[in-house]
């Protein structure tokens, strides 16, 4: 008979009391029934397949998406006392990877990138481990990035079902209707679903509508000068964040840095770091920042550019006040905004009478282009040729109708939160004056309690060397 | 790489390719690129920016172009300093990293994450600190690390990195330590970016990473025989010549042809060339048995034929009598024996 949950967690964790949603995945899981757990960033998803591994012999296998955080999830782990952990992405290294797979079955917890389980050998290895726990991390990744960007999520399914269906928890924090259903689907599951609002009620919700790309760049600057940080303002262009970065530090005074995938993980580790110590106001980011960053005073998120959907915004919207205190999300629009989103969304795409040409004579085409890449990737997994013209006009279809959505929030005249919570299927609360600003509303934010203090801000002296180095050791 | 990096590396008489420069930052070790690299006396880059992308040169040198600071030669891969461009180039003050003879000694990007993770380790130690993110390393690094730290873990090691460090660090320019220690990860402090110091110095990123490289080289070099990394650092010294020359090396030193290595190792006659090449470009002229390989006669031939600055020479240019009787490799060799003579002298 095993301890009860509260027991582990008492000795594992040093906590007296679970989270409602952390509660109920494990019981669930604890029943043995498969898990989708709905929970918003912050609620503490990690703790569910820490937990449970401790307490039952195997492997968990955790299928995660982003490569570059995958290294900083073993960390956590390492940091958390789970030290038979490792990740296995196409960034390890050969040797790292043949150190790794000889230790195969050593391992408590075991991160992998999708497109590494795909691998017949890879999961031929998989096949071996006795698996206690498959997780499946960002599990609206499966619907947002499947057809046209991570291909490697649609054989998830195929590959659950090759691992004999072990006992499955997906993780993610948003999914309305739609895509909890198309998460089951793919992998062919039919959930428990543990969910949690969405909903961050100490989140004030602001969209400005502004006349043009000057206008934006100069109201951002007066946001920024005059918000209490930090903050992170989300971009959709490593460039865009990298310029603006350097543009704010000279006209606010803020200390800011950009973060973004083309940093090597050096730099990206320090900045996270400096972020993480208070020694930065501002991020300027994609939206490779944030998955796995554990900073609870955010009081602010900007949004430069127009997301490409509800769940992409509420995850990011979501690092803002997780201490629970006035936070704010902002969202600057100018009109045309929506074809940055469209445009990103055709890259990658390959039209109808392209994907005919190719299935006529695959031979013809080079693989170096991404779409071609992709299509071929269909192709060797027997794809027929109707069947993924029909995937990409259904996956267009799809975009277009949640980025339809967007729009209808930056239009929304009366309430943004029920709107947003609209979108995920939940109702909100009577709106009030602690609730949003719609675009033609003044943000007061001096009412909310997130204007900066106006003191000077004091540079800290620059010590010498060796005085630095004395602070080291 | 910014155009002010690119600039430090050019010259003013000599033409240089920017395909060479950037192979040898991704450590691509031809023969060609190598021979290059000693010609540009660049060597010290080699391996230095494995991740650089194809053609990353090509827009500094065109914005170098555009200022009419270089102009290009026969083709615009090849580049040359204007008059205007020297000017530049001295006025610049670009940073020369004091230890870069002996880059190619070592390791140097091992060496630099060994000791990085080294300082962090310990630093979060002598804080008494359990749990902290460590840096992102290759495993390797990781293992190494943790295996030299619990051998030397005791109450004085802290104060023996203290000291080493500062010694080392005094070696060096001001500037260098100041940028050492400001990128250093450690207890209650995530290190600046080069990119942030950089921004706050004027100074490109390229040249704080160099300032870093040549504080990790000092360290390296006062570790060989004392201090707390020794241990650490052992592994990562090596020499520039990659094994299978050594080999081959090794045998002519024993007396062997070429035609005689070839048949013994299974390689092309060719190879083995290409690797004395390789080992002549890279140790000094009194590791290289030149007299053995590059007779007196072959010297005297050549001495007749070859005149002018030796980026000029042409082994199609030289008579085809000579050329049936000398290959390629000679021609090479005696270029190289007569770069290296005329480093020694200068």
């Amino acid at each position: 008979m095993l301890e009860p949950l509260t027991t582990s967690l008492e000795k594992v964790f040093g906590f007296h009391a679970f989270r409602t949603g952390q509660r109920n995945a494990l019981t669930a899981l604890e029943a043995g029934e498969d898990t989708l757990a709905v929970l918003p960033t912050g609620a503490g998803k990690t703790l569910i397949y820490q937990l449970y591994g401790y307490r039952h012999p195997g492997c968990v296998l955790i299928i995660s998406p982003l490569l570059s955080l995958m290294n900083d999830q073993v960390d956590r782990m390492h940091m958390a006392g789970f030290r038979r952990t490792a990740a296995i992405n196409s960034l390890t290294s050969y040797a790292d990877r043949q150190a790794i797979l000889q230790h195969l079955d050593t391992y408590q917890f075991l991160f992998m990138s999708p497109e590494m389980l795909a691998q017949p050998q890879m999961l031929a290895r998989v096949k071996q481990l006795p698996l206690s726990l498959l997780v499946i991390d960002e599990a609206h990744c499966i619907v947002q990035w499947g057809p046209d960007f991570r291909p490697e999520y649609l054989l998830l399914g195929a590959i659950r079902t090759q691992l004999q269906q072990p006992l499955t928890l997906m993780l993610t924090a948003t999914a309305g209707q739609t895509t909890r259903h198309e998460i089951a689907k793919q992998l062919r599951t039919r959930p428990t679903v543990v969910a949690e609002s969405v909903d961050r009620p100490n989140i004030f919700l602001d969209v400005e509508q502004v006349a043009n790309e000057p206008a934006k760049q100069e109201r951002l600057t007066a946001l920024v000068s005059q918000l209490q940080g930090p903050g992170v303002i989300y971009f959709s262009s490593k460039q865009q964040a990298t310029d603006t970065a350097l543009s704010l530090q000279q006209q606010t005074q803020r200390k800011t840095a950009a973060y973004h995938a083309g940093l090597s993980s050096e730099d990206r580790f320090k900045i996270q770091q400096q972020f993480m110590a208070g020694q930065l106001d501002v991020i300027c980011a994609t939206s490779a920042f944030g998955m796995g960053i554990d900073k609870n005073d955010v009081r602010y998120v900007i949004h430069y550019h127009l997301p490409a959907d509800f769940e992409s915004y509420a995850q990011e919207i979501g690092r803002a006040g997780r201490d629970g205190q006035p936070s704010v999300a902002i969202l600057l629009y100018a009109s045309g905004d929506e074809q940055l989103p469209l445009m990103l969304g055709q890259t990658n795409r390959p039209e109808a009478e392209t994907i005919h040409r190719y299935y006529a004579r695959p031979q013809a085409f080079s693989e170096d282009d991404a779409a071609i890449a992709l299509l071929a990737f269909y192709r060797r997994h027997g794809i027929s040729e109707a069947a993924v013209i029909q995937l990409f006009r259904r996956r267009e279809k799809e975009r277009n109708r949640a980025l339809a959505q967007m729009l209808a929030y930056v239009r929304e005249p009366h309430c943004l939160r029920h709107n947003w919570l609209l979108a995920f299927d939940e109702q909100s609360a009577e709106h009030d004056d602690h609730c949003c600003s719609p675009a033609g509303m003044p943000l007061d934010l001096a009412r909310l309690g997130l204007l900066a203090p106006t003191e000077p801000v004091t540079e800290a002296p620059v010590a010498d060397w060796t005085k630095r180095l004395r602070r080291l050791f | 790489m910014e155009a002010a990096d690119l600039l430090a590396l050019l010259d003013a008489q000599q033409f240089r390719r920017l395909r060479v420069i950037e192979n040898l930052l991704r450590g691509k070790k031809t023969v060609s690129t190598l021979y290059w690299g000693q010609r540009y006396r660049a060597l010290y880059l080699v391996g230095l920016a494995k991740k650089l992308p194809r053609g990353a040169l090509d827009a500094p040198a065109q914005a170098l172009q555009e200022r009419g600071l270089i102009v290009t030669g026969e083709t615009p891969d090849q580049v040359r300093l204007t008059e205007k461009g020297l000017d530049a180039q001295r006025q610049a003050t670009y940073f020369t990293p004091l230890t870069r003879a002996s880059w190619n000694q070592i390791d140097l990007m091992a060496a630099r994450e060994r000791i990085l993770l080294a300082v962090q380790v310990v630093s979060q130690y002598a804080h008494a600190v359990k749990r902290y993110y460590p840096l992102a390393t290759g495993t390797q690094t990781r293992q190494a690390v943790r295996r030299w730290f619990y051998q030397q873990a005791h109450s004085s090691l802290s104060e023996q990195m203290f000291d080493s460090l500062k010694e080392s660090l005094n070696r060096l320019p001001t500037q260098v330590a100041e940028a050492v220690t400001a990128l250093f990860t450690g207890y209650q402090q995530p290190g600046q970016t080069a990119a942030q110091l950089a921004q706050a110095w004027q100074y490109t990123p390229w040249e704080v990473t160099l300032m870093q490289l040549d504080g990790m080289m000092q360290i390296a070099l006062d570790a060989r025989t004392t201090g707390p990394l020794t241990s650490l650092l052992r592994p990562t010294w090596q020499s520039p010549v990659t094994r299978s020359a050594q080999q081959t090396l090794a045998a002519v030193g024993q007396g062997r042809t070429l035609d005689q290595i070839a048949a013994a190792r299974g390689i092309k006659v060719n190879t083995a060339r290409e690797h004395l090449l390789e080992a002549a470009i890279l140790l000094p002229l009194t590791r290289f048995p030149y007299d053995d390989i590059l007779t007196a006669s072959i010297r005297q031939a050549f001495a007749a034929a070859l005149t002018g600055p030796i980026d000029s020479w042409q082994y199609t240019a030289l008579p085809e009598a000579l050329q049936a009787r000398y290959a390629f490799f000679y021609f090479r060799l005696y270029a190289i024996w007569c770069d290296k003579r005329g480093e020694q002298r200068a």
